[in-house]
């Protein structure tokens, strides 16, 4: 709903994402303090941003694919795992720009993401999750049992930084640069695939895959372009990742990180691509105030010994989770959505 | 592929349709044939295969012998959605709207295949895909027209009650173009002050749209004074075809219905 006094004058005015200045002020706020934020922040502070950056092109890849379509998918990390070895192979052997990396990165993903979403047209729910953990399974057993001199086996591969005309993007500023631009056309475009025929394809086939086959949906592939989507967006945040790190492992994508991501889209709210950004942010910081609180914990209170005090604070973070899902299980956009049409019709009840 | 030796070929025939679950037959060598602008009742008692009828000649099952020919295209054992793209809408008894969509983007949804844009265009939206979101809009803005719901265009379907619903679903497949309508139960549950309203629309869409329309639907009343023809269905077979007249005088139709 929109507060009283806007009012669209056309079908493409109607089609805004930004449609109060309030909103688009609020918007060039927030994209010139994340310009200047190296300049005004410390390094522990970009390094955060940047794991930021990187986990919000994955989670909204995760919300078109589970949010949108209604694909349960418990294998992101596995397609950001493709994602980032394609890149580190790419560049360091072939020496290929990130320019195309990148791209390709997501393009290998996508594939693979593919493969998954064929399963999808066929189980649904429950099984299709167990499906999905297949892709971790078959990544894993892909990188540590073919041949060393392919995919590095449990060694990992080291990247080359990123490189245009000779600058060399080794700096975390630099890097934030970079992912702050790809993860900016990326959710651009996310908003631009929810808003086209896709994205109503992708609702359609979630609500009511009767009734989408009825208005000439082909609901097989639509579930299947759902995966092709979700799994291109993690391996493009794979690839950054790749760059990020300089160096990748198949122990940095298991389950356990696919399922933050699904804790992320599911705190910020299902069906929302600012959800998905609010639940990445939230997850990100809940996890660093545990891993800066924790060592104090731990030095403090020195015979509870480190590894109890680290498992402790993955238990609160599931514990958190938790709570969110059953008090607020629709997501914190739900609840902002409910704020914004109360002060907007303030002061009538409705 | 045979005309039926019109010019134009009918906008729907079922030719010798049956229809078998296990020991059950649901349809037993059923054959309608539907007529340009024609508003077609199919009626029966319960358990009679009338929504059988539908479920096999959009697609959902598939039928042992027969054929379901769409404007003299033979479409037996394509796929839901292919058939849609063939021209078939159909709407739904109670209903399966998208619950978490606005209206204007449920009617949107069966602009769907009408669209031409890819996901790489849409990922960048730019120029071509806004004027086609824009010109697909405006066409869904008029069907709200039509249908009168323009002041609940953007509430999300599940706010709604049940009569808009229903005209919300009759919007989704009007935006689909089709070249023939099919209706399983429009009127049920409805109170008759809805009945009216859903009435006069089906008669308009008929009228103004010329698109022929098959009617499955419990209310006599409803079915004799909306119809051109009557078909009756009885242990899924046909047992009686004719107007509105002829069929309230059937001795056969009687039998079905007082046993």
């Amino acid at each position: 709903m929109d507060p009283s006094g806007v009012f669209p004058t056309s079908y493409r005015a109607d089609r805004r994402v930004v449609r109060t200045r309030w909103q688009a002020l609020a918007l060039l706020l927030f994209l010139a303090v994340m310009l200047a934020a190296p300049h005004l922040a410390g390094g522990r502070i970009i390094a955060v941003l940047n794991l930021m950056l990187i986990s919000a092109v994955i989670a909204v890849g995760l919300q078109i694919c589970t949010g949108y379509a209604g694909q349960i998918n418990l294998g992101q990390a596995a397609f950001m795992g493709v994602g980032a070895y394609t890149a580190a192979i790419l560049a360091s052997r072939f020496g290929l720009t990130f320019l195309l990396t990148i791209p390709l990165s997501g393009v290998a993903a996508a594939l693979f993401g593919f493969l998954f979403g064929l399963t999808a047209a066929r189980i649904k729910g429950f099984y299709l999750a167990l499906t999905t953990i297949a892709a971790q399974f078959i990544f894993h057993f892909a990188v540590l049992n073919l041949p060393g001199s392919w995919l590095g086996g449990s060694n990992g591969i080291t990247v080359p930084p990123a490189e245009l005309f000779g600058f060399r993007f080794v700096t975390e500023t630099s890097q934030f640069y970079l992912n702050l631009i790809v993860a900016g056309v990326m959710i651009a475009g996310a908003f631009g695939i929810i808003r086209s025929r896709f994205g109503r394809a992708f609702v359609a086939v979630r609500d009511d895959d009767v009734a989408a086959g009825i208005m000439g949906i082909n609901v097989a592939a639509t579930k299947a372009n759902a995966f092709l989507i979700g799994a291109f967006y993690a391996g493009v945040g794979g690839a950054l990742w790749a760059y990020m790190i300089r160096f990748v492992a198949v122990d940095q994508f298991t389950l356990f990180h696919s399922i933050f991501f699904v804790a992320m889209i599911i705190v910020g709210g299902m069906g929302s691509i600012v959800g998905a950004l609010i639940g990445v942010f939230v997850i990100r910081i809940i996890q660093e105030i545990i891993a800066t609180v924790g060592p104090n914990i731990a030095d403090s209170v020195s015979f509870l010994g480190g590894d109890i005090v680290f498992a402790g604070m993955n238990v609160i973070l599931g514990g958190i989770i938790a709570l969110f899902m059953i008090v607020e299980p629709k997501g914190l956009m739900h609840r902002w959505n409910i704020l914004k049409s109360s002060y907007r019709i303030w002061p009538f009840p409705y | 592929m045979t005309g039926a030796g019109a010019d134009q070929p009918l906008p729907l025939a079922v030719r010798g349709a049956t229809l078998k679950f296990g020991g059950v037959t649901a349809l037993d060598d059923v054959s309608i044939t539907v007529k340009a602008d024609e508003l077609l009742a199919i009626i029966g008692p319960n358990g009679a295969g009338k929504t059988s009828l539908l479920n096999v000649i959009a697609g959902f099952y598939r039928p042992q012998a027969g054929r379901i020919e769409l404007s003299g295209e033979n479409v037996t054992g394509l796929r839901v959605d292919q058939i849609a793209r063939r021209g078939m809408a159909r709407t739904f008894q109670g209903t399966h709207l998208f619950a978490g969509q606005t209206v204007v983007e449920n009617i949107m949804v069966g602009r769907h295949m009408l669209m031409k844009s890819n996901v790489i265009q849409a990922f960048f939206h730019y120029g071509p895909v806004m004027r086609e979101e824009t010109g697909h809009r405006a066409v869904a803005e008029e069907i709200i027209d039509f249908l009168e719901i323009e002041a609940i265009r953007n509430q999300p379907v599940g706010t709604l009650g049940y009569g808009l619903r229903k005209r919300v679903d009759l919007g989704r497949a009007l935006a689909q173009e089709p070249s023939i309508l099919l209706m399983d139960e429009p009127m049920a549950g409805m109170n008759s002050e809805e009945k009216e309203d859903l009435a006069r629309f089906i008669l308009d869409v008929r009228e103004a749209r010329r698109i022929p329309v098959v009617l499955v639907e419990h209310d006599m009343g409803v079915v004799m004074d909306l119809a051109d023809r009557i078909v009756v269905l009885d242990f899924g077979r046909v047992i009686a075809e004719g107007t509105p007249a002829e069929i309230q005088k059937d001795p056969a139709v009687i039998k079905a219905y007082l046993g």
